[in-house]
């Protein structure tokens, strides 16, 4: 049973809506209507195919899919497609935002917990939603002492460049926003940026709180990018090419994570600490530092933060799946498009409705995506598992990780890939290739 | 386009380089330091040489600056700096650069870079690997043994034998 909201009647709110509905009507009927006809009394419409365009015929076209699916085809092929739905922003900030909902209710199965409950009555499916709205309704709230400009840029920022990670990622063939020639060296310099902006909100803040965060950010993520940037040079190796799209097709047999099993776990601790989570928190450590160099932030500001921070756990989760798992490679496992609505097309009733332009995504595309949803799924469930189970480490366990022992580990998968390589096993003109 | 892009960039580039050096804040004259290395990495990427646009940004804006960061928020801003400001010497200073440009620049006008192809192909960084390994390795060899010396003179000025860690679980 609910308690946020004791008086809550179903009939009622269902009644409400269809007040809602007859006077959105009522209004548009007797405003709306009119104040469209007067319009439309001193347009000139123009003459398309020795047809005048009124706005019933445009109305008509646009609900005549064999004139709209092909504009919709091209358009799904446009760079801003790319960059605002597809594989770029809209596909990952809602694979983010699932990561959130699923993180908390992850975390509460493992610690005999319920998590969000109540919103939504079905597990609480509405709290993201929730939440949302309360970030956004929120005041923003900006020290007193704090450098506005920076203070007010860190944010924005830090979104921008989880998003350039993110369209460096190709989730099937051919579908990336960026594909350049040295993809791999354009996620090292943008993983260079994240330290910076952190450390610069964090003194901005004016907080002693937030400085300390920043400070111990800037530490972790400085040194772990090295033992980073070096596991992945195995892979590099192997497939002989910078390229992400490229390296993905290499893995068309074999996933490199079956040889190079240390690089794949050297890389996948440093995700862990460059993402600043559980076990390598204490940029963000909550019992000792209030939030970290996130302590200022409130409101829509906060939001965006936290927006970032998972853009940016699916990207690094995407690069894993790129580098180690195979990206899209998998058995075709989509079914084939119903070739009978082409050339059949639908028949409901007196009705025969055909769509010549259809299907929209060829089956290679569908199946690589599915294939690289599953596995960058699983990869972040990965990653968020350590937060139920493991405790926070010290500074200095964490500086000695990573400039000893992952540094170190890095070094022997370098030569087990070039040991690889020239015994004739993988790489250009191996027996294995 | 491209001579707009460039444009863009070489406004952006020397003007937040001057302003790297005027500012008083330290904090924002890093800021605008980077934002002139970036611009630099603009430059060769205006230049179809993504390979080295790439390494300026991740080392040059994500680790020297950052380094510069850690000095000027760590370190007393009066043991680094002394205020004493000299008008002759800034004057000074801006002749010098002038003439050093000039300099620069009739020697490269008169070096045959008009002449050069400008529509060559983008350098495939596999050659510049190759070139590395086989005619230029002496220059490779020495940029190793340079860097190593750097990393051990530096490892050499940070130890200090006479602090005892008390932090230290080993």
């Amino acid at each position: 049973m609910s308690t946020i909201a004791p008086q809550f009647r179903l009939s009622r709110f269902i009644g409400s809506l269809f007040d809602l509905i007859f006077w959105v009507i009522l209004i548009f009927s007797l405003v709306g209507l009119p104040i469209v006809f007067i319009v439309l009394f001193y347009i000139k419409l123009p003459v398309i195919n020795n047809q005048l365009m009124t706005p019933y015929l445009a109305m008509t076209w646009m609900a005549d899919p064999s004139r709209t699916l092909p504009i919709v085809k091209n358009f799904m092929h446009t760079t801003i497609f790319k960059v605002m739905a597809f594989p770029g922003f809209g596909f990952a900030a809602l694979l983010a935002a699932a990561t959130i909902f699923v993180e908390r209710k992850f975390l509460a199965k493992i610690q005999l917990r319920v998590g969000p409950l109540y919103c939504g009555k079905i597990e609480g499916i509405l709290q993201l939603m929730g939440d949302g709205f309360k970030l956004m309704s929120k005041e923003i709230i900006i020290p007193a002492k704090a450098d506005k400009p920076i203070f007010w840029l860190g944010p924005l920022l830090f979104v921008g460049a989880a998003g350039a990670f993110v369209s460096l990622i190709p989730v099937a063939p051919g579908w990336v926003v960026a594909n350049p020639n040295v993809g791999l060296l354009a996620v090292f310099a943008v993983i260079g940026f994240f330290p910076i902006i952190a450390v610069l909100t964090a003194w901005a803040a004016n907080s002693k709180w937030t400085f300390i965060g920043g400070l111990r950010a800037l530490h972790q993520m400085v040194a772990f990018e090295i033992p980073l940037i070096l596991s992945l040079l195995g892979v590099v190796i192997l497939s002989g090419s910078l390229n992400l799209s490229q390296i993905v097709v290499s893995q068309e047999h074999f996933w490199w994570i079956a040889f190079l099993p240390i690089g794949a776990i050297v890389f996948f601790i440093t995700i862990l600490a460059e993402l600043e989570r559980v076990p390598f928190d204490l940029p963000e450590a909550e019992s000792e530092i209030v939030a970290g160099w996130l302590t200022e932030f409130s409101g829509m500001m906060y939001g965006l933060i936290q927006l970032g921070t998972y853009l940016k756990l699916y990207a690094f989760a995407g690069l894993f799946v790129v580098l180690f798992l195979g990206g899209w490679n998998g058995p075709m496992v989509w079914p084939p498009f119903p070739q009978d609505i082409v050339t059949q097309g639908i028949t409901i009733g007196p009705v025969t409705a055909k769509f010549p332009g259809l299907p929209l995504f060829d089956q290679e595309m569908l199946n690589g995506t599915l294939w690289f949803v599953i596995k960058t799924v699983g990869v972040i469930l990965l990653i968020l598992l350590p937060r139920g189970v493991f405790p926070r480490v010290r500074i200095d366990m964490i500086l000695h990780t990573g400039w000893y022992k992952l540094i170190g580990l890095a070094f022997i998968n370098i030569f087990i890939a070039l040991g690889l390589l020239y015994a004739g096993v993988l790489g250009p003109g191996g027996f294995l290739q | 386009m491209v001579d707009a892009v460039f444009l863009a960039l070489s406004v952006l580039t020397i003007g937040s380089a001057i302003a790297a050096l005027e500012i008083r804040s330290l904090i924002y004259g890093s800021i605008a330091l980077m934002l002139a290395l970036s611009g630099v990495a603009g430059f060769f990427l205006l230049l179809d040489a993504p390979f080295v646009a790439m390494f300026q940004l991740s080392v040059y804006v994500g680790s020297i600056a950052v380094l510069i960061l850690f000095t000027v928020m760590l370190v007393r801003r009066e043991l680094i700096f002394n205020k004493v400001e000299d008008k002759r010497r800034r004057y000074a200073g801006i002749a010098l650069m002038i003439v050093i440009m000039l300099g620069i620049g009739t020697i490269i006008i008169g070096s045959g870079l008009k002449t050069m192809e400008t529509n060559s192909a983008e350098v495939d960084y596999k050659k510049i690997g190759e070139d590395f390994l086989t005619y230029y390795s002496p220059a490779l060899i020495v940029m190793a043994l340079i860097l190593a010396s750097s990393i051990i003179g530096a490892m050499t000025l940070a130890r200090r034998e006479d602090v005892i860690d008390g932090q230290r679980a080993d």
